[in-house]
């Protein structure tokens, strides 16, 4: 077992000024299930991949525990890697696919076997030992992937999206049924996918990256309940945060009428006039109209525990990928009366807002 | 939000490196690789000299030829012959008539060959006819055939029709024994492809036959550019068979004149007008192949990667 | 229902008329070819077959029936043997050279920068008449003290003793290099061409596996494209056996014949056919065009079922 640390780790792709992944300090603990999230292009499958060796590293450095593992290539790092595609031999059978790295390192055959056998039962994967990956379901190929790398007892695992190729109800079982082996087994793994609702109910921890930059790493609690920016604020959480643009007066921010509250180290943070509120779906409380914010209900979801309401309100919102701003989610209790086309008010719960700079889209202190 | 990329370009200057590492991967040493990449230069680097010394050895005397190989060629420029040798080729070895015969003759050739191969290919692939596969079997047959094996009846039944000795008689030989080969690529291409025109047509009331040449045609053009490309540059090396067929200097084609003029070359030491000779053969082909190299390639290499 | 299924079988019903039209377009297309197929390729080539049981010195003669004697003959004597000896000698130690070097290739093409420059480059002599490859062969072979051609010149200028390349005992061997040399690019591009459909995450997969150049060929890509090999295999079989130009001008003074040691059976067939030496013997070079066919049906289903594996699936 073993700690993994970046520090500084930089990554070009040729014919791109603009790096990849722009100098990532992270460290990961010894046994911690670590999950790097972000959009497409964000750098974090460069990241995974620079830390397997698949990639090469144009500045910082990477340690596997105390060894820097920077420049060496892949199997002397002590890492397994479970591809997206799984990466399954099409002519070789379960079995031989699983020990397919037992046989490159040479291990004796009845060892191997042994091993292999031991891991194939720990994923009820024994029946098929023989068969082709082409004859085999999706989530049985997603076990050998597993298989394999769980065979080689290695320091570390890198998962590259494993679950992206599954249908949805499969990626929810396996996703605890991954969860739960990383646990037993007790080894360190960095997990890259770009669904926050994976990120935020597999790991320890959660790195988020956007452009090749670290946004924040933090605890699910942590990420969800302080983001650090509006783009982990928007990026975490479904529905999304609701993010609304005051504008400050004196020592209050002003939205649409309504006044929230700023405290002087808030205000001294503030690089402009501008500020941006964020509220959850669930941070709201609904007043009759006239009270806060004026909203009208446009669409009504329900989903039977809870509903969402999506009003339309004479706000400016800001959008954190850059498309239309979408109306402000408001979530009320599961077959509440709500109609389309009803008026309402919408008050932020206290200490249910989250400030940020509009300038700099940082957070402010609370 | 504000991009982040423009602040990091604005913000002191960070110069990429000119070249991103590689993967450690690729740094491990092997001496398999190790043997491999000096192989694949040493091939390729050899190719290209090759190449270089044909082209220079065109406009050399034959001493220069021998003594300085990789010499730019003088002894020839000096005295203001610089293409002497290709002259030389081209009208006292009969080159100049043969070119034009062998363009002639390929051109036309190629065309009647795709005209011919591209009703059958469409007929055994898209007509829904029964056994079409066995059918396109049949003809596939007809490529392993060595022209060795056929060139004998073949010579005698010409010679009966007073077709030997004969360009005519050459180009009838030429079409039929091109036409497994074309038709076998041909079907490749009318295979892949789609079914929704050529039903939209029907629908609209088109003849299959209108459909044939007024939408499959048409689309197919890349497969029939592809054949007649490279059926002109296998008969313009056809040499057996020009060889056997032809016997008078009148009628040589390129191969076959090269051929002849080996021999009687090499007695008068008249190696300039050789390498010119093959030059002359070589250099259409080579211009040939810088212009469309890849489509050449992948349809000589099609049938077998399928 | 009812008015749900009229529609569709009335659909049906036109559709296939179409197809009956289709159809009878089918002989108007495929006739015209397969009848120069048939009369150019098919009907020589049995008469070929017939034309080996007789004797016959062609125009002036009449065709002997002699049975099996041609084949005795053949066997008999010295030029065939050095033939059909030499022709199996190209097939397979000029298949084994070419396909050693092209998959020596794939291991290295795959991963290098200018690959495809390379592979254009190494494709190239495949479209040279084999006629002009000879000649060109013929001059930088060519063994001359003083007036050295490119090979020996190479060879001097290191200290090393120039070499008769084209020797009678030399010059097999010369071939051999030469066919490898002209015909490595295209199996190359054949190979390469597979390879690169292979996904490239199972070669990272076997990086991280720690897998050695060889291994990943010998684990990845040639299982991979074992399927590719076979039928590449068959088109150098097929191609091969028809050699011809390359050693007749090479080996020889020209317009006839090279010495016997040389030739090959298409060689042979030649000589014994359109050679400048003495009257035809048509019955004996039919006879060899036999041995050409058998040859190659016999190799080409040999290595079908030698490279016979289960089909892969992804």
């Amino acid at each position: 077992m073993a700690t993994v640390s970046f520090a500084g780790t930089t990554r070009y792709y040729a014919g791109n000024p603009v790096p990849a992944v722009d100098g990532l300090d992270l460290e990961v603990a010894d046994g911690e299930f670590l999950v790097l999230v972000g959009p497409s292009g964000c750098g974090k499958s460069t990241t995974l991949r620079m830390l397997a060796g698949l990639e090469g590293v144009d500045g910082g450095t990477i340690h596997i525990g105390e060894r820097d593992v920077t420049d060496l290539p892949p199997k002397e790092r002590d890492i397994a890697m479970v591809f997206q595609n799984y990466a399954l031999y099409p002519h070789m059978t379960v079995g031989e696919n699983i020990g397919f790295h037992l046989k490159i390192a040479k291990m004796a055959k009845s060892e191997r076997e042994s091993r292999v056998r031991e891991a194939a039962a720990l994923l009820g994967l024994t029946d098929y030992l023989d068969r082709k990956p082409a004859k085999l379901s999706g989530g049985q190929r997603q076990r050998v992937a597993m298989g394999r790398a769980i065979v080689r007892s290695p320091q570390v695992f890198c998962m590259d999206e494993p679950l992206s190729n599954l249908d949805a109800k499969l990626r929810v079982q396996t996703r605890t049924q991954i969860a739960s082996l990383q646990r037993r087994l007790g080894v360190t793994t960095i997990y890259v996918t770009h669904d926050q609702v994976e990120a935020m109910t597999m790991g320890d921890r959660v790195a988020v990256l956007k452009d090749g930059l670290l946004q924040q790493c933090d605890t699910p609690i942590g990420l969800f309940g302080k983001p650090a920016n509006l783009f982990v604020a928007g990026f975490i959480g479904s529905p999304a945060m609701n993010l609304i643009v005051g504008t400050v007066s004196g020592e209050s921010a002003e939205v649409d009428g309504s006044a929230i509250p700023l405290t002087p180290a808030q205000r001294a943070a503030l690089t402009s006039e501008a500020v941006v509120v964020g509220v959850r779906p669930e941070g709201w409380e609904i007043k009759a109209p006239g009270d806060g914010i004026p909203a009208t209900v446009e669409v009504v979801e329900e989903l039977g525990s809870d509903q969402y309401l999506y009003c339309s309100t004479s706000t400016s919102r800001v959008s954190v990928d850059g498309g239309a701003p979408e109306p402000i989610a408001v979530r009320a209790p599961g077959m509440s009366p709500w109609q389309r086309g009803e008026k309402l008010g919408l008050v932020p719960v206290p200490g249910a807002v989250h400030l940020f700079d509009a300038a700099t889209g940082a957070r402010l202190p609370d | 939000m504000t991009s982040t990329v423009d602040e990091r370009l604005g913000g002191p200057v960070r110069k990429p490196p000119r070249k991103p590492k590689p993967a450690p991967t690729a740094r491990g040493f092997s001496p398999l690789r190790a043997l491999g990449m000096a192989v694949v230069w040493l091939f390729t680097a050899l190719n290209v000299l090759v190449l270089y010394w044909l082209v220079m050895a065109a406009f050399k005397s034959p001493i220069e030829i021998f003594t300085k190989p990789f010499a730019l060629p003088s002894y020839w420029i000096e005295r203001g012959q610089a293409f002497r040798n290709l002259a030389y080729a081209w009208n006292n070895a009969g080159f100049g008539r043969a070119f034009v015969i062998t363009v002639v003759l390929v051109a036309v050739s190629s065309v009647a060959i795709v005209l011919l191969a591209a009703p059958a290919a469409y007929a055994l692939t898209r007509l829904g006819v029964r056994g079409a596969n066995g059918l396109t079997n049949f003809v596939a047959i007809g490529m392993g055939i060595p022209f060795q094996t056929v060139v004998i009846p073949l010579f005698i039944g010409m010679a009966e029709l007073d077709l030997t000795n004969n360009l005519f008689g050459l180009f009838l030989i030429y079409v039929a024994l091109s036409l497994p080969f074309t038709v076998f690529l041909l079907t490749g291409f009318f295979r892949s492809l789609p079914d929704e025109l050529e039903e939209a047509a029907a629908i609209d009331g088109a003849s299959p036959a209108r459909t044939f040449f007024t939408i499959m045609l048409p689309l197919a053009r890349g497969g029939l550019i592809t054949a007649l490309i490279l059926n002109a540059i296998g008969l313009w090396n056809e040499t057996l068979l020009s060889i056997v067929f032809l016997n008078e200097n009148a009628n040589f084609t390129l191969a076959r004149a090269l051929f002849a003029f080996n021999s009687a070359a090499s007695y008068q030491s008249e190696y300039g007008g050789l390498v010119a000779g093959v030059a002359i053969v070589v250099l259409p082909m080579l211009v040939l192949y810088v212009l469309l190299a890849r489509r050449i390639i992948t349809g000589l290499t099609l049938g077998a990667g399928k | 229902m009812a008015t749900v299924t009229a529609p569709a079988e009335g659909r049906t019903s036109s559709a296939g008329a179409h197809l009956s039209r289709k159809k009878r377009l089918f002989f108007p297309f495929f006739l015209p070819a397969v009848t120069l197929y048939v009369l150019f390729l098919l009907v020589p080539t049995v008469a070929t077959v017939v034309l080996g049981f007789t004797s016959w010195s062609g125009a002036g003669d009449t065709p002997r029936f002699t049975g099996l004697d041609n084949y005795g003959e053949l066997i008999a004597s010295d030029a065939f043997r050095y033939s059909f000896l030499n022709t199996v000698l190209y097939i397979v130690a000029g298949g084994v050279g070419t396909f050693l070097l092209a998959f020596l290739f794939t291991m290295v093409l795959r991963e290098m920068r200018g690959g495809k420059v390379v592979r254009a480059v190494l494709f190239f002599p495949n479209i040279v008449a084999p006629v002009a490859l000879g000649m060109f062969f013929g001059i930088i072979l060519v063994y001359r003290p003083n007036r050295q051609g490119l090979a020996n010149y190479l060879l001097e200028s290191v200290g090393i003793d120039a070499v008769k390349f084209l020797a009678p005992e030399n010059i097999t061997w010369v071939v051999t290099g030469c066919l490898i040399w002209a015909s490595s690019g295209f199996y190359i591009t054949i190979l390469m061409a597979a390879v690169d459909r292979i996904p490239p995450y199972l070669y990272e997969d076997s990086d991280i596996a720690g897998a050695t150049p060889w291994q990943k060929f010998r684990h990845v890509t040639l299982p991979l494209t074992w399927d590719v090999v076979g039928v590449a295999g068959v088109l150098w079989t097929i191609s091969a056996i028809k050699i011809f130009e390359l050693v007749f001008v090479l080996a020889g003074p020209g317009t006839y014949s090279p010495p016997i040691r040389s030739w090959t059976l298409g060689v042979y067939v030649f000589d014994r056919s359109f050679g400048d030496q003495g009257a035809p013997q048509y019955g004996m070079a039919c006879a060899a065009a036999v041995v050409m066919i058998l040859l190659v049906s016999v190799l080409v289903v040999l290595l079908r079922r030698l490279m016979r594996r289960d089909t892969i699936q992804y």
